[in-house]
């Protein structure tokens, strides 16, 4: 990036999303119930959930292809949800990239300045700058038919940061990449998004995505928030199952609380019990969450309590060992360091496992 | 695949379709260009007179017709073809498609007006006569104030521009005989001024006889030259329609002949016999038919108003016609015209138009120097590429008949009569365009 | 059963595998062998026998080319042809302009009763001969009822029907559907988000369709509107009912008929009218190139449907009304005519009568009948023949496949009385068993409608398989299917829509064919319904209950269509449900 791009200076006067209290219904089918989201000025968020959560509705919402029912939704303090999509100034890239088939490259990225009654020679210079900055400069006279799916990603992204927009969207912008791709396109995407200091929302339903470039995250499901935090805040401290669910691996245990003689007990089902620390918040009906590597064979760690279980399978994973371990009636995953010389337990092995319950959750539904 | 559909078509076919006999006894097929109107009424009474035998019409316009005798000559199917051009009779004869039968009919003359009533080789027959005349639509005339015309001559007026229409007389026989008509009665030369001093006013020229009635009845044309019988089944069917035979009428024959190797000759000729027989010949007073007998004897038994050439010698008795002049220079009359006129239309409309208005404004105010250029004008108009004598010669006429030898070819002489009316008519309206000037 | 899709993929590059790159199956040989002699029989030969004349010299019979000199030195023939070619321009224009918000307003809004537009979009392709012209007559004529109502209000009338003009006029109504078809097809299969990025970047309304919608819908909109261009240029029966006849087709057809002049302008007429609709066809193909724009992708599903503002809606039924209502004119005015006692000379007619389809429904029944038989044997033998050609072409690498397409699509540019003179000389000396011409069968007339509406199925065959990506066949072979069973089990189903399209053309436009089946019709229990209304329409008495024959007609070839759009819009939403 030697030549000066006049995006860059955006990043100064990023602004903020303001989503409040927004409803959407197809028909009978309410798909976004009462969305409250704050978009910092030049954050890299992303919307995650599974598909049909609402997060691609929620998007497309924002930049303006679907109407909210109730509710409305601030870019930079304006509210712009009574304004047709293209007076809004967010840029979306598709998931599809819908590059113009019957444009070339140069004419796809041009197109939106050319909207905006943009003199020619700016034009140039920015659709110069834009390509550029994607590294496709070289390809600017080519088809869309004529790139690869990397190549053409890249345009879609050129194409909607040329017009310097308040806000950029990405639609699932890695999910037509191959594997390998996906890693780099998305460190780029990162790079430039850190370069142009823009406000961008991400939407995927890849975890791995969302925790490696974004700082923040809201986790949707069933058209509601579940949660909104860093994606270190989610993996430690996710506010419902479904959240710890949803991002990594987390073991859940069904049972109830019982009190005996003053103290409380945790009786998981299928007949193995552990007490309740006494400064602990147990909501009602909650179950027993914890994280692979917050439990170990005992031997290996020091825990709160000992649980008895029977190992179901065993898988040798390079760094570390895991375990499926039957407790009761359910089955947990436990990861334990490996060191050398070790061996792994069989199968059909009675073992005791040893939890740390600082790091345990009680989380109901 | 194909075999497949076949056989999906036979299933369907015997589903829907009864089954088309093909060779059924006492089949009469009759090739015509005449309408249903006409041609129910004779098969229902031809069907009672003679029981057993059906008459299975097909409805193809003459030149169609022809087309058809020729293609299917090999092996033909077709017993009678009926229709009214002589020319396309003349035709079929000279290809030999037609067979000699003399019908048994008495008391029918030789002659109706001065048309020679059948064939002398009795290759074909004549069984009716119709007259030609104007047509014109009443409200159409009343709204825009035109008169009644009466005369051939009346449709050349300046008042009548653009509200005439007449069919071309390569597509339709009887209106080539009309023309032929005008110039055998008036000569070469000035038959040919009055029919393009009328043209000039002509609004379209159709490709089918019966563009023009159908044009006149919805009120698209004013006027038209027609035959009789088209005015009066229109009146019998209500439009607001008139109709005048003027002071010297064409009478045009229509004709029926037995097709050679017809499959069931004596049906066939049945037929023909039936047609001049009184009987037959009552039919043709039925007013949704009404053409004119050609036996005298039947005009007995019609309404009081109804035209007897036999009789009114208005009607086509004034008129001289050599069947012989006629017949050799049919293609180069017809081709003449629509070169001349009906492809060059619009020139020949603004000479026409440009020579009215100058003859106007000298009515208004005399001119000498503007008359002159006005005769000059109309002259122009009135010459013709070709003389009489040119038009009946074998060079030109053998262009047209595709002749063994080499020659001339059509689209050579049509390219050089084309451009010869054309520049003429642009000449002539130059000049009444500066007849005006000096005239005003 | 290697097919050639799958050998031109094949690793090594033996003999044998080379043999296959160019070959095929035999299956596929045969195929195209069949459809060879199908082509050659029932249309190159007859075709053939009656245009050749158009190469000899006169009297000697010997080869030559001076016809066509003869052609270029006479005025008349030029300047018939730059009025053919403006007439046709003009005529695309005219009916792109009635047809792209119909077809634009019907996909691209939730509009009630988007389905009826187009269907009513579909009814002027099905324009009776004879009647629809009177009816626009009185309709738009010079004394027609605008212009009676019009010289007695303002005192003005303007000429729609004057000339070229009504020539342009006519043919724009009773061709644009051919537009409206395909453009509503290829807006359809625009992806939706190619318009939301547009919309994104700025961009709306009208610039948004101009920049972006148009260009992606081109190729339909041209596959119609050449389409339009080559029909309009080879019809002869609008220009002629009209009194137009300086133009080719109807100098061809005046010529070819003139009785007793052997001349062979006719046929070189004739030869350059196939010649330039081949040429506007390969035109049209040359612009289509590389630009197949089939844009539907994962998570499309076609343009989105806007719901419209109530004014935007007001705008929009009042400009679909506005069309409908001219586009239906000779419909209207049939209907009119069909209950009409006299109509002459004044905008309505005089008084109203039921008297008209009293006569016909008694005499008429039975060109009814063989309509409806001719005209779907013949609809069924073209959808046969097109999905063939079509599979061929696109899916096999059999040398000089394009052939067949190019042969199947000259047929649009044959004169019907050429086609008929033809079948008439070729096939009446055929003898059947008993004696009887083979040009005399009823199954002669369905041929020869089958070969003259071939090119629309064929069109329509095309762009279904078009649309279909191969790997959804390879995907099948994959799995063990044959390639026949392949075509079967997946082409043919995805194809259905297409296949209905196609066929519910060459049906309804077969339905009201006239020129090659008046020469065609050997018995009155033979003829279909367009020779009953040539019959009627042939005197003064017969123009109501011709009109009425002609209403009949249009209400049952309307019928069959709207049932087919019910069907094809039903497998269209199975199929959108499974995606």
């Amino acid at each position: 990036m030697n030549q000066p791009f006049p995006i860059s200076k955006l990043g100064t006067n990023a602004v903020d999303v303001d989503i409040r209290n927004v409803d959407l219904s197809y028909g009978t089918n309410h798909v976004l119930k009462g969305i409250d989201l704050h978009i910092r000025p030049g954050e890299f968020f992303a919307f995650l959930g599974p598909s049909g959560c609402g997060k691609t509705t929620l998007l497309r919402l924002i930049a303006g292809f679907n109407q909210a029912d109730g509710g409305e939704v601030l870019v930079g303090g304006r509210d712009v949800s009574r304004l047709p999509p293209w007076k809004r100034d967010v840029g979306m890239v598709f998931q599809s990239y819908a590059l113009w088939p019957h444009m070339t490259v140069r004419r796809n990225v041009a197109f939106g300045l050319e909207e905006r009654k943009v003199p020619r020679s700016e034009i140039d210079r920015r659709v110069a700058a834009a390509l550029e900055l994607v590294g496709l400069a070289h390809l600017a006279d080519r088809r869309p038919s004529q790139l690869s799916g990397g190549q053409q990603q890249r345009v879609a992204v050129a194409r909607t940061i040329a017009i310097e927009p308040k806000v950029l969207l990405l639609d699932e912008p890695l999910s037509n990449l191959d594997a390998k791709m996906r890693v780099q396109v998305r460190r780029e995407l990162r790079d430039l998004q850190q370069r142009l200091g823009l406000t961008t929302i991400f939407v995927t339903h890849d975890q791995e995505e969302a925790n490696t470039i974004c700082d923040r995250i809201a986790v949707m499901n069933d058209g509601v928030v579940q949660q909104v935090g860093t994606p270190m805040e989610l993996y430690e401290k996710p506010a419902n199952l479904f959240v710890a669910n949803f991002l990594g691996t987390a073991n859940i245990l069904p049972g109830r609380v019982v009190h005996e003689g003053g103290e409380r007990f945790f009786d998981i089902d299928g007949g193995v019990r552990l007490p309740i620390p006494a400064q602990v918040v147990v909501p009602e009906g909650a179950k027993l969450v914890f994280r692979p590597q917050h439990a170990s064979l005992a031997g290996h760690g020091a825990g709160d309590v000992l649980l008895p279980g029977i190992i179901v399978h065993s898988e040798f994973l390079g760094s570390t060992l895991r375990y499926v371990v039957r407790i009761g009636a359910a089955e947990v995953s436990i990861d334990t360091p490996f060191h050398s010389g070790e061996t792994l337990h069989q199968p059909g092995t009675s073992v005791e496992i040893s939890l740390s319950l600082r790091s345990a959750l009680w989380l109901a539904a | 695949m194909l075999r497949h559909s076949v056989a999906t078509a036979a299933l369907i076919g015997t589903a829907l379709f009864t089954g088309a006999a093909f060779a059924q006894s006492g089949k009469v097929t009759v090739v015509t260009s005449f309408s249903k109107d006409v041609t129910d009424p004779f098969k229902q009474a031809f069907e009672k007179a003679h029981p057993g035998v059906t008459l299975d019409v097909q409805n193809r316009n003459t030149n169609a017709g022809v087309k058809f005798l020729e293609e299917t000559k090999a092996n033909n199917q077709v017993d009678i073809f009926w229709a009214s051009a002589p020319d396309a009779f003349e035709v079929l004869k000279s290809k030999s498609l037609l067979q000699k039968h003399k019908p048994k009919a008495e008391g029918i003359p030789d002659k109706i007006g001065s048309y020679p009533i059948n064939d002398p080789e009795n290759l074909y027959s004549g069984f009716a006569a119709s007259g030609y005349g104007i047509m014109w639509n009443d409200r159409y005339a009343k709204a825009n104030k035109l008169p009644e015309p009466k005369d051939w001559q009346d449709l050349a007026k300046p008042v009548y521009f653009d509200h005439v229409a007449m069919a071309a007389p390569s597509r339709s026989g009887t209106t080539h005989l009309t023309i032929e008509t005008i110039l055998q009665g008036e000569g070469w030369e000035q038959g040919w001024r009055t029919l393009k001093e009328v043209s000039g006013n002509f609004r379209q020229i159709t490709e089918r006889s019966f563009g023009v009635p159908e044009a006149v009845n919805s009120g698209q044309v004013g006027f038209g030259i027609v035959i009789d019988f088209f005015a009066f089944s229109a009146q019998a069917s209500g439009f607001p329609v008139k109709f005048v035979y003027p002071t010297v009428t064409t009478i045009v024959p229509a004709n029926v002949a037995v097709v050679a190797n017809a499959p069931n000759k004596a049906g066939a000729e049945a037929f023909v016999d039936y047609l001049v027989s009184p009987a037959g010949q009552e039919v043709l007073l039925e007013p949704s038919i009404r053409r004119l007998p050609v036996n005298p004897a039947v005009y007995a038994k019609a309404p009081a108003d109804y035209p007897n050439p036999f009789k009114d010698p208005s009607l086509g008795a004034r008129v001289k016609f050599d069947v012989n002049v006629s017949e050799k220079r049919t293609n180069v009359v017809d081709v003449l015209y629509d070169q001349t006129v009906t492809f060059q239309l619009d020139a020949l409309k603004a000479a026409t138009k440009a020579i009215h208005d100058a003859e106007a404004a000298i009515a208004k105010k005399d001119n000498a120097d503007a008359k002159a250029l006005v005769k000059e004008a109309r002259d122009l108009v009135a010459v013709m590429p070709v003389t009489e004598q040119q038009a009946s010669s074998s060079e030109i006429t053998g262009a047209f008949t595709g002749g063994k030898e080499k020659g001339a070819r059509q689209a050579e002489l049509e390219q050089q009569w084309a451009a010869f009316a054309k520049e003429r008519y642009q000449q002539a309206q130059a000049k009444a365009e500066q007849a005006l000037k000096l005239a005003r | 059963m290697a097919g050639a899709t799958t050998a031109g993929r094949a690793h090594a590059p033996s003999v044998s595998s080379r043999f296959m790159r160019l070959s095929a199956t035999p299956g596929q040989i045969a195929l195209a062998l069949g459809i060879t002699v199908f082509l050659v029989l029932f249309l190159i030969v007859p075709v053939g026998t009656v245009i050749y004349v158009a190469f000899t010299e006169k009297g000697t019979g010997e080869f030559t080319l001076v016809n066509f000199l003869d052609f270029a030195r006479t005025d008349l023939f030029i300047r018939s042809f730059w009025n053919s070619v403006y007439v046709s321009a003009m005529s695309v224009v005219v009916a792109s302009i009635f047809a792209l918000p119909l077809a634009y307003i019907t996909t691209r809004f939730e509009f009630r009763g988007a389905m009826l537009i187009q269907t009513l979009g579909f009814l002027p392709l099905i324009m009776p001969p004879f009647v629809g012209a009177v009816a626009m007559l009185l309709l738009f004529g010079r004394n027609g009822t605008v212009n009676l109502l019009l010289d007695e209000w303002f005192g003005v009338k303007i000429p729609f029907m004057e000339g070229l003009n009504g020539v342009i006029f006519v043919q724009a109504v009773h061709y644009f559907p051919f537009i409206l078809i395909n453009l509503s097809t290829a807006l359809r299969n625009i992806d939706r988000s190619m318009e939301e990025a547009a919309q994104n970047l700025g961009s709306s309304g009208f610039r948004l369709f101009h920049r972006i919608v148009f260009p992606l819908a081109m190729p339909g909109y041209i596959a119609g509107a050449s389409l339009v261009f080559v029909k309009v240029f080879d019809d002869l029966a609008t220009p002629l009912l009209l009194n137009v006849k300086d133009m080719l087709a109807p100098q061809a057809y005046l010529r070819v008929t003139s009785i007793g002049i052997a001349d062979p302008m006719g046929y070189v007429i004739s030869v350059v009218l196939i010649c330039m609709s081949i040429l506007a066809m390969w035109i049209s193909a040359r612009a289509m190139r590389g630009k197949d724009y089939a844009t539907v992708q994962r998570g499309g599903g076609g343009l989105a449907k806007r719901t419209m503002r109530p004014w935007e809606s007001a705008l929009a039924y009042a400009t679909v009304l506005l069309i409908l209502l001219l586009v239906l004119a000779p419909h209207i005015g049939l209907l009119l005519l069909s209950f009409a006692t006299i109509w002459s000379f004044s905008p309505l007619p005089d008084a109203f009568t039921l008297a008209h389809y009293g006569r016909v429904f008694g005499e008429s029944f039975v060109y009814i009948k063989n309509t409806l038989l001719y005209a779907s044997i013949a609809g069924l033998i073209d959808v046969v023949l097109g999905i063939a050609i079509a599979y061929l072409v696109l899916r096999t690498k059999l040398i000089g496949r394009e052939w067949l397409d190019w042969a199947a699509t000259a047929a649009l540019a044959i004169p019907g009385v050429v086609l008929g003179i033809g079948y008439l000389r070729t096939f009446y000396g055929v003898q059947l068993p008993d004696g009887t011409p083979l040009a005399t069968l009823w199954i002669t007339i369905v041929l020869a409608l089958a070969i003259r509406r071939l090119p629309y199925a064929l069109r329509a065959c095309y762009a279904a398989l078009q649309q279909i990506s191969v790997s959804l066949e390879e995907a099948a072979e994959n799995l063990g299917a044959t390639k026949m069973r392949t075509v079967r089990r997946v082409v043919l189903p995805l194809m259905a829509g297409g296949i209905l399209a196609g066929f519910v053309t060459s049906f309804a436009t077969a339905a009201v064919e006239l020129s090659a089946t008046l020469m065609l019709v050997q018995s009155n229990a033979d003829a279909p319904l367009a020779y009953g209304l040539y019959v009627f329409m042939q005197s003064a008495a017969g123009r109501g209950p011709g009109a009425a024959l002609g209403v009949i007609a249009v209400l049952l070839v309307a019928l069959c269509t709207f049932a087919s759009h019910m069907i094809i819009e039903k497998s269209q939403k199975a199929k959108g449900a499974s995606r």
